[in-house]
């Protein structure tokens, strides 16, 4: 709350605030659930329902429950060619980890990303808000063995 | 002067329009699909496109505003080719299913394909899928043919004020939806139906058993539910309403209906309908014959007028009944009977607040144009929610703080809370203080015109001798100190305690020191017209006082007006549990159920030698009576109502009732077995009959009403000044009341007395009591919304769900009175107040945690 009190004090109405107060409750709740929408709604006085509607909006909102760890993996033009399709691969078969799927443990979750901008470094990842360039088949384990 | 050419027409325009506007005033129409009149203008669906000289590329006509020497062509080839494209592009996702599609034969989409094609699209990938969601009661939803004009959140958020849905996701994944996904826990109000041009948001009620072309007959005519009077249309096949609807530019509420308006008509068809008179034969009801029925009416009341004189005879008269009816009622009580014992349950709170108010400021203070309430720029409200007792009143409220009026509530308004600025606390029990408060600074510094001496000699004498915390003072009369164009709306809620003599001289106060046009909330259609219609014990019809005037009626009717002052609703209880009164003639009024203290009023009924109810339903009180007589219902008969502004408006039959007489009829009928000339054979004779009596509707024939002209004051006659003055106690020492938790009566948006709980429709949105609470006594006693609760008063208990309203005050408990089992009538007691109005004051309650 005090931290949606100094978001509220950068904008000029409550509606501005209203994307910065979604990663709060994104935060607090593991991903926007109903709860964590009416709890932003209630935060800033908005109906719960215009909430919803710019919150679903967003690709960068999660809107389902998701592991404590997201990979955005590239798999556009440059990583395709680099082999990011084949590490998408070896992921399923180490962690059993589907594109959009989390795994058992609930350790990783898989968004498969359009282009982050790191084509000269293809492949390339997002691991929470870690970035990760240059993959291959055995330093893409080595990094993500970090992420418990 | 702006001059264009539209389509080689000139136009002159006298202000800014858009071309769209000025298109249709030059009688030149552009398709659209987005563009809804009364809504902001979207620009969305591009199908208006248009052809303005100079200009490179085709423009959205609803969205450019018209300029002097525009050249604009509404319908060329270029136009044609895209109109075409972007249909083309709708039929990607919308699925072809118009024979199965209840809105096919006046879907906006289907006439714009048939009118620009294409025959046949090029697209070979599969239409999107979502399935058609059941989750609602209501309201169907089918987002597959949904083409995203965004007309239904433009009205839920821009004219109802709900901001009960929006779009999710987006791109070809966007959907309109409600919050939860599901149901839509809404206001209900429909408004979305009206404006989705396509089959996406549909009404369940008709569902697969409506086409356009099945409605075999439609009539205009004014709802039936509360004292707003909206303009409907009812449209009908075989006799019965399959829906009704609201119409643009029709009656004041101009396209909008509330939830009771437009989903609450089934209690029409009800299977329990009174299909036949009834007589008490050895305890039990019988059906006979309407010819026996009425002479034994009749012959019992000539009996006990014989034997106990005519004071001894009574009557309850209807809000929900026409002001023929409430004339033909007051006219058999009055002149063929020979007593002015009559009143309806505008005694409750209406009527007694209505004739102080009159009294203080003068007749028809209340007649104030509801439309006009959206041109205030500030507005006052306080005694209950005006979005759920006049829903469509309320949207005006929320309308004016949308244009930027200072809105200030008093009391509970949930429905106003997105939209007021200051809410302050306090009532209804300590609403004396909060106003006192008010008043003792708002009058400093304001200039009096002397115009009501009186008034201001009492505004003078105004004195909080204990002020009570938690008002932002200063905030409030800075706001109402920049009020010049005020407005007040006045609820029930604070005028229910023994005090309420006070809050009115306050309210009144209040109104002329801002020179604000008062509004009186009214829960049934016509309280208004059954006053102008003589329903009080002691004013004869055209709202003449009875000691005043006895004389003119006589004149004007060559008949004798009993000289004594009749027995109020809450005096006949009384006589007749007494014994005084031992006959009693309810026309379309439920006393056993909709007053307090059902245990008391039963009592008192089963005293009487004689009871005859007149009703549509077999209600609680029919159910004692010992004749009963069938009724028309609302939409089986024609008439006028007097809605809470003044307004007359026609009421039109339309359905079929083959059992039911009309209540004027009825009691025409009766006073002709009691010796009476038959005189009415139609109901403009009765009408004329009431012209010809009271000197308000002078000269207002039928015509006038049906042309929409009955609107106060009827042909421009000014009535009656200020000429009351009262005794008002405890005005220099107002001070907080330590009443404890008290009971008080819910008005649910959803439900409307008695009636709406033969809806089905209405039902399955809210099909139980609940128990409004505060937050803070949520709190207090660790309690969530829909948790159950034991509910005790001394006179016993019951059990319902709570729902907590933010806006409640703290000691405030309320339960509405609608449902059987659990209901505000059978817990709580009553009082008559000074002011005449039902006093609540004791009602000690308590809350427990089941």
């Amino acid at each position: 709350m005090d931290e949606i009190k100094e978001i509220l004090k950068k904008y000029p109405d409550r509606r501005g605030a209203l994307l910065p107060t979604l990663y709060v409750a994104q935060k607090a709740y593991g991903w926007l659930s109903q709860e964590a929408l009416e709890e932003a709604a209630k935060a800033l006085n908005l109906p719960p329902a215009t909430v919803k509607g710019v919150a679903t909006f967003y690709a960068m909102y999660k809107h389902k429950p998701m592991g404590r760890h997201l990979i955005q993996l590239c798999t556009n033009v440059a990583c395709m060619i680099m082999g990011a399709e084949r590490l998408v691969d070896l992921l399923k078969e180490r962690y059993g980890l589907e594109p959009g799927g989390t795994t058992e443990d609930g350790r990783f979750s898989l968004v498969i990303m359009e282009c982050i901008g790191a084509c000269d470094r293809a492949p390339a990842m997002l691991v929470d808000t870690d970035f990760h360039a240059d993959l291959n088949e055995n330093n893409i384990f080595e990094i993500l063995e970090k992420y418990e | 002067m702006i001059k264009l050419t539209i389509d080689g027409k000139e136009i002159e325009l006298e202000e800014q329009v858009t071309v769209l506007e000025a298109a249709r005033r030059a009688g030149i129409k552009i398709p659209t699909l987005c563009y809804f009149e009364g809504l902001k203008p979207f620009g969305g669906c591009r199908l208006c496109l248009v052809e303005v000289e100079k200009l490179p590329r085709l423009q959205t006509a609803c969205t450019l505003m018209a300029a002097d020497g525009m050249v604009v062509k509404t319908e060329t080839e270029k136009i044609k080719a895209a109109r075409r494209a972007i249909l083309e592009f709708l039929l990607i996702n919308h699925p072809l299913d118009c024979p199965v599609c209840d809105k096919a034969g006046e879907c906006e989409l289907q006439d714009l394909v048939a009118r620009y094609g294409p025959d046949a699209g090029r697209f070979t990938e599969g239409k999107r899928h979502h399935p058609e969601s059941f989750d609602d009661p209501i309201i169907v939803r089918n987002m597959e043919r949904c083409v995203l004009c965004t007309r239904c959140i433009r009205m839920c958020e821009d004219l109802q004020g709900a901001y009960a849905i929006t779009v999710t996701g987006r791109g070809s994944h966007s959907f309109v939806e409600p919050f939860s996904g599901g149901r839509y826990n809404c206001e209900y109000c429909g408004n979305c139906l009206t404006v989705c041009p396509v089959g996406a948001i549909m009404s369940r009620l008709h569902r697969h058993s409506y086409r356009p072309w099945f409605v075999e007959k439609e009539v205009e005519t004014v709802c039936g539910y509360c004292g707003v009077g909206c303009s409907m249309v009812m449209q009908m096949r075989e006799g019965k309403i399959i829906r009704t609807i609201p119409r643009m530019g029709l009656g004041l509420n101009n396209g909008l209906l509330c939830v009771r308006g437009r989903f609450g008509y089934d209690y029409l068809q009800s299977e329990q309908r009174l299909r036949s008179p009834l007589i008490r034969r050895d305890g039990e009801l019988h059906e006979v014959s309407w010819s026996e029925a009425l002479d034994y009416v009749a012959s019992r009341l000539k009996e006990i007028k014989e034997k106990h004189g005519p004071q001894a005879i009574g009557a309850i008269g209807s809000g929900r009944c026409t002001n023929e009816d409430n004339y033909m009622l007051q006219r058999l009580m009055r002149f063929t009977i020979g007593t002015n014992n009559i009143d309806s349950s505008a005694r409750l709170y209406y009527a007694p607040a209505l004739l102080m108010l009159e009294g203080i400021l003068g007749q028809g203070i209340t007649a104030n144009l509801i439309p006009g309430i959206k041109n205030a720029d500030g507005v006052v409200v306080l005694g209950g929610d005006p979005t759920q007792i006049n829903p469509i009143l309320g949207l005006q409220i929320r309308a004016a703080s949308r244009d930027g009026a200072k809105v200030i509530t008093l009391g509970r308004a949930k429905g106003l809370e997105r939209f007021a600025h200051i809410m302050l606390p306090g009532a209804p029990s300590n609403v004396d203080v909060v106003l006192g408060m008010i008043i003792q600074e708002l009058r400093e510094g304001v200039e009096l015109k002397g115009e009501n001496k009186w008034l201001q000699e009492q505004l003078s004498k105004v004195k909080v001798t204990e002020p009570i915390e938690g008002i932002p003072l200063d905030e409030t009369i800075g706001a109402l100190r920049e009020m010049k164009n005020a407005v007040l709306v006045l609820g029930p809620e604070v005028l229910q305690s023994d005090n309420s003599d006070r809050t009115l001289l306050l309210v009144a106060a209040l109104v002329y020191l801002l020179d604000a046009r008062v509004f009186l909330l009214s829960e049934r259609p016509n309280y208004q017209g059954a006053m102008d219609m003589g329903v009080l014990p002691d004013m004869l019809p055209g709202g003449r006082p009875l000691e005043m005037f006895k004389q003119k009626a006589e004149e004007a009717l060559g008949r004798e007006v009993p000289a004594d002052r009749g027995l109020n609703l809450f005096e006949m209880i009384d006589a007749a549990s007494e014994g005084r009164l031992k006959a009693l003639y309810v026309m379309g009024e439920n006393p056993v159920f909709n007053m307090p203290d059902k245990d008391r009023i039963t009592e008192a009924l089963k005293k009487l030698e004689f009871l005859v109810v007149q009703d549509i339903f077999l209600t609680e009180t029919a159910l004692m009576a010992d004749v009963v007589l069938p009724a028309r219902a609302w939409s089986e008969r024609t008439g006028t109502y007097t809605n809470l502004e003044r307004r007359i408006q026609f009421i039109r039959s339309g359905t079929d009732s083959a059992d039911g007489m009309e209540d004027w009829r009825i009691l025409e009928e009766i006073s002709a077995r009691l010796g009476e000339e038959k005189r009415f054979a139609i109901l403009d004779e009765v009408w004329e009959e009431v012209v010809h009596v009271s000197p308000l509707h002078s000269g207002l024939g039928y015509d006038d009403i049906k042309d929409g002209k009955a609107i106060w004051p009827y042909k421009g006659e000014p009535l009656r000044g200020v000429e009351e003055t009262y005794e008002i106690q405890g005005l220099d020492n107002i001070r907080p009341i330590k009443s404890g938790q008290v009971l008080q009566l819910d008005r649910p948006l959803y439900h409307s007395g008695s009636i709406s709980r033969h809806s089905k429709a209405l039902r399955s949105i809210e099909d139980e009591a609940f128990i409004v609470i505060s937050t803070k006594k949520a709190e207090g006693l660790g309690l969530a919304d829909g948790d159950i609760v034991k509910l005790i008063t001394d006179r016993g208990s019951l059990q319902a769900r709570i729902k907590i309203d933010s806006t409640v005050d703290e000691d405030n408990i309320y339960i509405s009175n609608t449902f059987t089992e659990a209901n505000f009538g059978s817990l709580s007691g009553y009082e008559a107040g000074r002011l005449g109005s039902l006093s609540l004051d004791k009602n000690p309650v308590k809350l427990e945690k089941v």
